[in-house]
């Protein structure tokens, strides 16, 4: 508690009363303490009596003069959390005389002195809900307001926001309060109260004068209670909480903080603000980096940038181009740059005597898992020991082979698009060694070197436009695997670009009748990808009208559920703006409609912890429906959608699908451990883990297949070795069993994916931005596994590669000046949360220092440990740059 | 002209001429000097799509200075193998046991898993499996009876059939001919078929098939299952009481290894059953007289077969109760101090011989590196593998039998074993090495890969599956 302004060094007071005593108890205990009390308390007592009567006293003079007394009294005593100032606590019998007598005297100013003392009293005395603390402040003589203590001004504050509803429902005017209001954000603000100002601004709805009131001392905390308070503010009142934030940011020229919440708001007219309010190059580098890590598409043009030289910088920063540098830079430095072959993931030497048996005869299912499992474990790395070595052994005609061919079919599409996946970010070499898969007469084959360009320029944007030049051919031919990769490379490729050309290509099919459902289902998500929560009006219709053209057999296949996918993610957190397109979705075919209703309500509230919706979809998941419905599946996936968005609300609703397995039908229950992944998605929280563990025996195969895949999504390149022990138990638990054995493998190459450097988590920058890409990645794959057998089991397992979109290093890369990796030690511990804390707390616990390039896992965060750098961004993670400090003195 | 640059790869090639009077093929073999692809593989990225080789430069676009991306490589075209892979899922039913390395399991058709692990652990020993093949079903000896027959002909099927499929056999032929031929095991108890002793369905099996095998060189050997089953013991008899003393040979085809209150290894065993003390006739005294009798081995099986002596009858509870007591059997065990002196001798030179190659394989003896032995080393494959395939061993067993010298060492190589308190309770399950080295543990119609080291745990204690019949091959050296 901040100490009253006036301490008088009085002794302690001993006896302590209890604040609120019931007045019986008081009188006695009153009438027994008068024995008690001490000489000095004995003597204060009377004074203040006296005082009472004097107050009384028709003499003005005398009044005034006993009025000023008692004030003094008040204002020097001491107070404490337990006990009630001694001047009060000797008032409080006569607060009703004092009060009757108020009412008697003539308008005066000795009136509102009397005010003043009856406004303190009252702070002890009145009744709850009267209010006269604040009602005899209002009469009073509007005097300093702070002079009367801390508890007086929350209290007083605690009834303003009282009266201010009530005033509300009565529509009376409030301008008195509005004043009184002003006096006490000044005097919190200037006391290190900011919380309880911008609490009770917010509860008198004029957050506005804030800004007044912050200044270079204070406007980083209030900054930072106002951006966490607004995660559990209802609309529209979290986004203008928001605004002041970043006003207030924009004020004080914090540029990387403001830029984070214009990022939240999703509002590119503040981004090109921060851009031009900002002259330094070298903080605006950080912007891009800032926006390359979120995966938003950003023209630098002129205004923002006047010198081309810069922009041409800016812009490659925001292209991403750097990524594959950085991403193999941690690797030299954490020395993981040597190939892993699936064997080294599965180890199956630790487990007893299981080891499969047959090294004689290929086993397809096996290959494809193993082309995976080889895919996410050397992602990015650039070299592998399965698709980068054939050129060597080619020649020789190495025992090897070519494992391209060890794969069957639509395997070899995935085998091919899986060099995509280990060449990640590199376009320039990457494409380049795809270009071979091109000439090939296998179908497949071309499918995947299609994926696999769409796959290697996935969050990278480049100027000559590689994916589209290569891509767009292929979108009209005739063979639907190779339609199908071109199609879906290009979504992976330009999510969240919202490109018109690739519109304007994609669109067509949508409306080609002679197009499988298959090309539909892809081109529907690709073109979601494209325009992920753009709201576009345009790529809307062509979806819908795509839907209503399928017959009822089409709607029935599992396939045909990517539409209303498709559909979703072009709201995908945009809340209300779903509405109109929800409307339109009633109109569908029965077999489709419901789910198409869940899945777009889902998709708008993701990410935005609306409880409202979750309890909603919880009511559509408590029915027990008659079989063949399938909308239970999404709204069990749109709980965790909307409620990943915090860690309250993400563990309520782990508790909640605890619930739905207890007692929800089959369908339920096999979407309820996707849900599960997806709220821990590279998180592994022993207790989820627990959970799916327990589901990955299950009797249903497919609950189990979807929590062994969710084991996989929870531990995705965290290498966790918990996860990674009970994934090699399950593969020979399950060493029989061709399709659970194939999930258990794609689980084990997630976990270790990119060799434990990479992140699903759609959320970064401390869990406060959500890039829609990503998430948009990850709700497509999950949308998939909600039918297991027909699609990643069956020819479409390429979805898995979906996943790309939303894999980033989880990495901490400082760079200097010129952007080229600088190591510097850093601090790296558990995050601590500091909202609201008085003083400058400690934001990080249990911290290790390491030199960076360092890994960050979930809920970590790290802290420059030299002054001889200040970093660019307030959060540490991804790429940074450091300046030199100035300031900086070497130690000696 | 216009000058643009070209990135290939991680090159910038700056400053490349385009003259825009000559169609764009000639940049790109302009491009070919530069990188070495050849036109036709080069892929020149611009607004919009590809460049092509006809395109008219003016609709391209092309601005001074521009930056253009080529792709493309001089690398082989991927082209797709001649000869695809072959793919466990393509493959017909009974190519894919292949490719599980073990055989397929046996369905349990009613309390009848002492069935099951006996075939099963016959069923690993491929002399028998071999002879069995030649016994022609259309052709019945005129010295054997019908039930004889078809029970061998049933087994020889079964045999067929489990190396044929990865997918659990129904043993349904086997079982009713066991059953016609040995009626005691069709038994009945509430209506169902009762569990039996595994260890008298396997003394009957092989009894059966000695019978109708015939021998496989018909000079020597009386029947096949003796050549590789049968022990042949020397048995000295005596009386204390008389000193009269008399020695008789018999050939058995197994070894008991009793179990007592001193009996904790399987060895200890053995020769505790080898000691008998019996009751006859003596002609001295007229009357009958204690006779101690006490048995060596004389003549080595191909398989050592050891039986625990884990049942006994108890009168009280009227069923066949078993001991529990943990014995040890090991992975290799050593019969020399139970054979005879005469045999002993005989084995002297193979066992020597056994011991060298061993050593040497240890690299202890440097010193006879020197001598090359080609033929050794291929021998030492065989034995290291535990077994040939069935081809090679038939046609080994006949030629090499000369050769092929006992030494006295076995390996273990299958296991049965029961769970449970009494012999016509329980679980019987087979544990069987396989030809790969692994160990597989047959449950009925579940084959479950299992370690060695897990092997000799079945050594008995307590409630787990404890070793009833060990059965044992002999480890054979060409001299």
């Amino acid at each position: 508690m901040a100490p009253a302004p006036n301490n008088s060094s009085g002794n302690a007071p001993r006896e302590e009363a209890p604040v609120k005593v019931p007045a019986k108890d008081l009188k006695k205990k009153d009438e027994k303490k008068d024995e008690d009390l001490s000489e000095e308390d004995l003597a204060l007592k009377q004074q203040l009596e006296l005082y009472v009567e004097r107050v009384q006293d028709p003499n003005p003079g005398l009044q005034k003069a006993a009025l000023e007394s008692m004030r003094h009294e008040i204002r020097s005593s001491t107070s404490s959390m337990t006990s009630v100032p001694k001047p009060l606590k000797f008032l409080r019998p006569h607060y009703g005389t004092l009060k009757a007598y108020y009412e008697t005297m003539a308008e005066s100013d000795l009136k509102k002195y009397l005010a003043d003392i009856l406004s303190v009293l009252a702070l002890t005395m009145s009744a709850e809900g009267e209010r006269e603390s604040l009602k005899y402040r209002l009469l009073g003589s509007e005097g300093d307001i702070g002079s009367w203590g801390h508890e007086y001004v929350r209290n007083l504050a605690g009834e303003i926001a009282q009266e201010y509803s009530k005033r509300q429902g009565e529509e009376t005017p409030f301008d008195d309060l509005v004043v009184l209001v002003q006096q006490i954000v000044a005097f919190h603000m200037k006391h290190n109260a900011e919380p309880e100002a911008v609490d009770l601004l917010m509860e008198v709805e004029c957050l506005d004068m804030l800004r007044e009131h912050v200044d270079s001392t204070n406007f980083k905390r209030t900054c930072l209670y106002l951006t966490s308070a607004a995660r559990y503010l209802p609309g529209p009142d979290d986004i203008s909480v928001l605004e002041i934030a970043y006003t207030i940011y924009l004020k004080f020229g914090e540029y990387a903080n403001a830029l984070q919440i214009a990022l939240f708001l999703d509002n590119m007219q503040h981004v090109k603000q921060i851009f031009t309010s900002c002259d330094d190059i070298l903080r605006k580098k950080q912007f891009c980096y800032i926006l390359a890590r979120h995966g938003i598409t950003f023209e630098l043009d002129e205004e923002i940038v006047s010198d081309d030289g810069d922009r041409e910088v800016l812009q490659e920063i925001i292209n991403n181009t750097k990524l594959s540098e950085g991403y193999l830079s941690l690797a030299r430095d954490i020395e993981v740059m040597e190939p892993k072959s699936p064997e080294d993931i599965y180890k199956a030497h630790l487990l007893d005597g299981r080891a499969s048996a047959s090294a004689s005869v290929d086993s397809a299912r096996q290959n494809l898992s193993a082309t995976f499992v080889n895919a996410f474990v050397n992602a990015g790395f650039g070299q592998d020991k399965l698709m980068t070595v054939q050129s060597d052994s080619s020649s020789g005609g190495g025992s090897s082979g070519n494992w391209l061919f060890k794969n069957k079919e639509h395997g070899k599409a995935s085998a091919a698009a899986s060099l995509g996946m280990i060449l990640l970010w590199d376009v320039d070499s990457g494409l380049s060694q795809i270009d071979k898969y091109f000439h090939g007469t296998d179908n497949h084959v071309l499918a995947g070197a299609l994926l696999a360009v769409g796959i290697v320029n996935c969050n990278i944007k480049n100027e000559c436009d590689p994916a589209l030049a290569l891509l767009g051919d292929y979108v009209d031919k005739e063979d639907a695997s190779v339609r199908i990769g071109a199609i879906m490379g290009l979504g992976l490729t330009y999510a969240g670009t919202q490109n018109e050309q690739i519109c304007a290509k994609l669109s067509p099919i949508l409306s080609d009748g002679k197009a499988s459902l298959d090309v539909i289902a892809f081109t529907a998500i690709s073109l979601g990808l494209v325009y992920v929560g753009s709201c576009n009006e345009e790529v809307a219709q062509s979806i819908i009208y795509a839907l209503m053209d399928r017959s009822e057999s089409e709607l029935g296949e599992p396939l045909a559920r990517l539409l209303p996918l498709g559909l979703g993610l072009l709201y995908l957190g945009k809340q209300d703006a779903v509405e109109a397109t929800a409307e339109v979705s009633k109109t569908f075919n029965e077999k489709i409609q419901k789910h198409c209703d869940m899945t777009l309500l889902s998709c708008a509230y993701a990410g935005t912890g609306n409880v409202l919706k979750v309890q909603n979809l919880l009511g559509h998941c408590a029915q027990h429906l008659e079989k063949g419905e399938t909308h239970q599946g999404p709204a069990v996936l749109g709980i965790a959608l909307v409620a990943m968005a915090e860690e309250l609300g993400l563990d309520m609703a782990i508790r909640s699908l605890e619930h739905l397995l207890q007692y929800g039908e089959q369908n339920i229950r096999r979407a309820v451990p996707l849900a599960l992944g997806l709220l821990c998605i590279s998180n592994p929280k022993v207790n989820v883990m627990d959970t799916l563990s327990r589901l990955s025996h299950d009797t249903d195969s497919e609950v189990a297949m979807a929590a062994v895949i969710s084991l996989g999504l929870i531990g995705a390149g965290t290498n966790n070795a918990r996860i990674a022990g009970m994934l090699r138990n399950l593969s020979s638990y399950y060493y029989k069993d061709a399709s659970l054995l194939f999930c258990v493998r794609i689980a084990q190459g997630l976990v270790h994916m990119g060799k434990g450097l990479l992140t699903l988590n759609p959320y970064h920058s401390e869990r406060f931005l959500l890039s829609p890409t990503a998430l948009a990645g990850i709700v497509t794959m999950l949308y998939a596994c909600l039918d297991m057998k027909a699609i990643i089991l069956g020819k479409y397992h390429y979805v898995l590669y979906f996943l790309v979109l939303a894999m980033q290093p989880r990495m901490l890369l400082t760079v200097d000046e010129n952007l080229r990796p600088l190591s510097v030690p850093v601090r790296v511990g558990q995050a601590v949360d500091v909202v609201g804390q008085a003083g400058r707390p400690k934001t990080i616990t249990g911290f290790q220092t390491h030199s960076t390039p360092v890994l960050l896992a979930a809920g970590d965060r790290a802290e420059l440990a030299t002054e001889k750098y200040i970093p660019l961004s307030p959060i540490l993670e991804g790429f940074v740059i450091l300046k030199e400090n100035p300031d900086y003195t070497e130690d000696n | 002209m216009l000058k643009v640059s070209v990135k290939w790869q991680k090159e910038v090639f700056p400053d490349v001429e385009i003259n825009t009077s000559l169609p764009p093929y000639v940049f790109k073999c302009q491009l070919f000097d530069l990188t070495g692809v050849p036109p036709e593989r080069q892929k020149i990225m611009v607004k919009g799509g590809l460049l092509k080789d006809d395109a008219d430069w003016k609709t391209v676009g092309i601005k001074q200075g521009q930056k253009l991306m080529m792709m493309g490589t001089a690398d082989e075209i991927v082209k797709a193998p001649e000869k695809g892979p072959v793919f466990v899922e393509d493959l017909p039913e009974e190519e894919q046991a292949i490719a599980v390395g073990h055989s397929a399991g046996l369905f349990n058709l009613g309390n009848t898993c002492y069935m099951n692990s006996t075939v099963q652990c016959l069923h690993s020993v491929p002399e028998l499996k071999s002879a069995l093949l030649q016994y022609l079903p259309s052709v019945r000896r005129s010295d054997l009876d019908q039930s004889s027959h078809t029970l061998t002909v049933a087994t020889r099927d079964l045999f067929c059939e489990l190396d044929k499929t990865a997918k659990p056999v129904a043993p349904l032929q086997f079982w009713m001919s066991l059953r016609k031929k040995y009626p005691q095991f069709g038994q009945l108890h509430n209506g169902a078929f009762m569990q039996q002793d595994a260890e008298e369905c396997w003394t009957q099996l092989l009894y059966t098939l000695s019978q109708s095998l015939p021998s496989s060189d018909a000079s020597e050997n009386p029947d096949t299952v003796r050549a590789l089953f049968g022990i042949e013991l020397v048995s000295r008899i005596h009386c204390q009481e008389s000193g009269e003393e008399n020695s008789e040979l018999e050939s058995v085809y197994s070894l008991k290894c009793h179990i007592s209150q001193e009996v904790n290894h399987l060895h200890e065993g053995l020769k505790y059953g080898l000691k008998s003390e019996l009751e006859k006739a003596s002609p001295l005294f007229g009357r009958s007289a204690i006779y101690i009798k006490e048995s060596c081995v004389n003549g080595l099986p191909r398989y050592l077969t050891i039986q625990f002596v884990r049942f006994f009858w108890k009168r009280e509870s009227n069923q066949k109760a078993k001991i529990l007591r943990k014995v040890d059997y090991p992975l290799e065990l050593d019969i020399y101090d139970i054979c005879s002196a005469d045999l002993q001798k005989k084995l002297e030179a193979p066992r020597q011989f056994l011991r060298d190659k061993e050593s040497k394989k240890l690299g202890l003896k440097v010193a006879e590196k020197i001598i090359p032995a080609p033929k050794d080393d291929d021998e030492k494959m065989t034995d290291a593998e535990g077994s040939s395939n069935t081809n090679r061993w038939s046609s080994a067993a006949s030629s090499n039998d000369e050769d092929a010298q006992l030494t006295g060492v076995y390996d273990l190589v299958a296991v049965l074993t029961h769970k449970g308190r009494s012999a016509d309770s329980g679980h019987y399950v087979a544990w069987v090495k396989q030809e790969s080295g692994k160990w597989i543990e047959y449950d009925d119609d579940n084959p479950i890969p299992q370690r060695a080291e897990d092997i000799v745990k079945l050594s008995g204690g307590g409630d787990w599956h404890m070793a009833y019949i060990c059965m044992y091959k002999a480890r054979a050296v060409g001299m």
